[in-house]
């Protein structure tokens, strides 16, 4: 009787396990499919899923350059690139600050920092939008840049500080005890073991700012249009090229997509036990 | 060899130079906006030729607010969209959580398949939804139909309360993976000698739950159902994309109403009133969470002071 039990449990975890994969996964091959559907299988009723009749043909037109795809994969590129980038440089120096400088305050700061991810954007997205109309820097990779650190350096600094935290205190003793200042500490001994983090916050940051849309249809017009935007006016646009309207969406979330496979180790156990520690 | 003093100032001049370009860039995209918000909610704002007119407007702005339907029904909507949509996450990722922490799902596999869907680009969800919910050719109509739940072609994002549903449908998809995500890390965290302990003293797996895991997850729980919340009320790509408000006005919700007013009706003093008033709720949610992080925050100060000392 108690093997019974226990085999039935085990198959209904199974099978709950496989409904979670069906769920999970089930949209996301449904878009692949699709992508790779011309339009008349997509419209007949049972939908023709003929693997024969798989083309790129979608693709292909996705790229042509009125559907501004193209550019708005670059500009998201730039755009998420430099704010890593940059994040990574003050956001890291930031941190270690706060965790190793024994500055005044740093536990008030590093709270007030938290704080700010709480905004909604709106809030601040309405006054920007006005400062940066005048100053003409609307439609330009610098003002996304800027205001996209807005949200990634607070999570930088809270990854990183716990990371920097974590480095043993005996390592900084001994190379001030060596006559190293604290900035050479910082340089030629914590930096260098930190490379992994850096790199994978870095990589988190890179999500973050490509997958960003409401900031970018406020800021945008015509030359920075981010591939989030070009997805989603193209959707209003072409309602009914469903299979281009996904290989878009696809594309778009290829290179995301594989950054947190590849880099899935660092993301579980670093940035989710990091939000609940703390 | 350096005098201790000599080295505590080098330590203290670092410290301001690396946190200067961070605090720098917050203050400026953030602090000074924030006030600024604040500010032109109390204007009444014109365009007048190239520029804009600036007129103190006192509290008209909020007292619209109140008096104006759309907001009172966006109002109503967000906070039956975020309750709905944190209980329903919570409950989804809980069970999903703990089937990732049960041995038979402990597998890499398993962890990839959560990363997916959360990594996603927003806007591609949105797209992706939109395509589903399609009322002639999407595939949630053509799986309801095949297996008879449904006798003809619904059309999910044509009725206003169906609509709003199906937006959060979508949502929940989304969001479900990361508090997943952030729970298991949570039970991972839930000491084994504590289910030993329970077991020698015949707790059952239902007792189990109740008076360990839940325990142990208590701080997660409040953190996720914080985040939770604050990412519902900010909800907008799918918005955008799959109804942009429609129809009437029945997936209005306060941050697409928002934004709706200062940037497609060009009302930007009444449309920060509302920003305002979306900051002053996440704000009071921020507080639960800053206060659900602080009894560790402190615990480990004191750990570190101790070591150092």
């Amino acid at each position: 009787m108690r093997a019974f039990k226990k085999t039935a449990t085990r198959l209904i975890i199974r099978m709950t396990l496989a409904a979670f994969t069906v769920l999970a996964l089930g949209p996301v091959i449904w878009a692949v499919v699709t992508s790779l559907l011309p339009l008349t299988a997509l419209t007949s009723r049972p939908p023709d899923l003929n693997p024969l009749n798989m083309t790129l043909e979608n693709y292909r037109l996705v790229f042509d350059s009125s559907r501004g795809l193209f550019s708005g994969l670059i500009n998201s590129f730039i755009i998420a690139f430099f704010t890593s980038a940059v994040g990574l440089v003050i956001g890291s120096t930031a941190a270690y600050a706060l965790a190793r400088l024994n500055l005044p305050g740093s536990n008030k700061i590093l709270m007030m920092i938290l704080a700010t991810q709480m905004f909604p954007g709106i809030v601040i997205a309405i006054p920007l939008f006005l400062v940066m109309s005048r100053i003409g820097l609307i439609d330009t990779h610098f003002a996304l840049i800027v205001v996209y650190l807005s949200f990634i350096l607070p999570i930088v600094i809270w990854i990183l500080k716990g990371f920097f935290e974590s480095v043993p205190l005996e390592l900084e003793r001994a190379a001030a005890v060596d006559g190293a200042t604290p900035f050479q500490t910082f340089r030629y001994i914590v930096l260098p073991i930190s490379l992994p983090p850096l790199f994978a916050t870095g990589v988190f940051a890179f999500i973050e700012a490509w997958n960003e849309f409401f900031f970018a249809i406020i800021l945008t017009r015509i030359h920075v249009k981010t591939a989030s935007i070009a997805i989603a006016e193209f959707s209003g646009q072409y309602q009914t090229l469903y299979g281009q309207m996904l290989a878009s969406a696809v594309l778009a979330s290829i290179p995301v997509v594989a950054l947190a496979i590849i880099f899935r180790k660092f993301i579980l156990e670093g940035f989710v036990e990091g939000a609940v520690k703390a | 060899m350096q005098t201790t003093n000599e080295y505590n100032r080098k330590r203290f001049k670092l410290g301001l130079w690396f946190t200067a370009p961070a605090l720098i860039v917050l203050l400026t995209v953030l602090a000074y906006p924030i006030v600024a918000s604040f500010v032109l909610s109390f204007q009444r704002i014109r365009f007048a030729g190239q520029g804009l007119t600036h007129q103190f407007n006192g509290f008209n702005n909020y007292i619209e607010l109140l008096k104006n339907q759309t907001f009172r029904e966006a109002l109503l909507r967000s906070i039956y969209f975020t309750l709905t949509e944190v209980i329903t996450v919570l409950l989804l990722a809980l069970i999903v959580a703990l089937l990732l922490n049960h041995p038979l799902g402990r597998h890499a596999f398993f962890r990839v398949v959560l990363l997916v869907p959360w990594a996603l680009a927003p806007v591609a969800n949105a797209v992706l939804w939109k395509w589903i919910y399609n009322a002639n050719y999407g595939i949630l109509n053509y799986i309801l139909i095949s297996l008879g739940l449904v006798k003809e072609n619904v059309i999910w994002l044509g009725k206003p309360w169906l609509a709003l549903n199906m937006i959060l449908l979508a949502d929940v998809w989304k969001a479900v993976p990361f508090i997943a995500l952030l729970l298991l890390a949570g039970l991972q965290n839930v000491p084994n000698y504590l289910y030993r302990a329970a077991r020698l003293d015949g707790a059952n797996t239902w007792q189990q739950f109740v008076y360990v895991t839940l325990p142990g997850i208590k701080t997660t729980l409040v953190i996720s159902t914080v985040l939770q919340s604050i990412w519902a009320l900010k909800v907008f790509d799918l918005i955008y994309v799959l109804t942009k408000g429609s129809p009437a006005d029945s997936t209005v919700l306060l941050n697409y109403l928002s934004w709706r007013e200062t940037f497609s009706n060009l009302d930007i003093g009444y449309g920060a009133a509302i920003a305002n008033v979306l900051f002053v709720m996440m704000f009071m949610l921020s507080l639960v969470y800053i206060r659900a992080l602080r009894p560790r925050q402190t615990a480990t100060l004191k750990g570190t002071q101790a070591k150092e000392g």
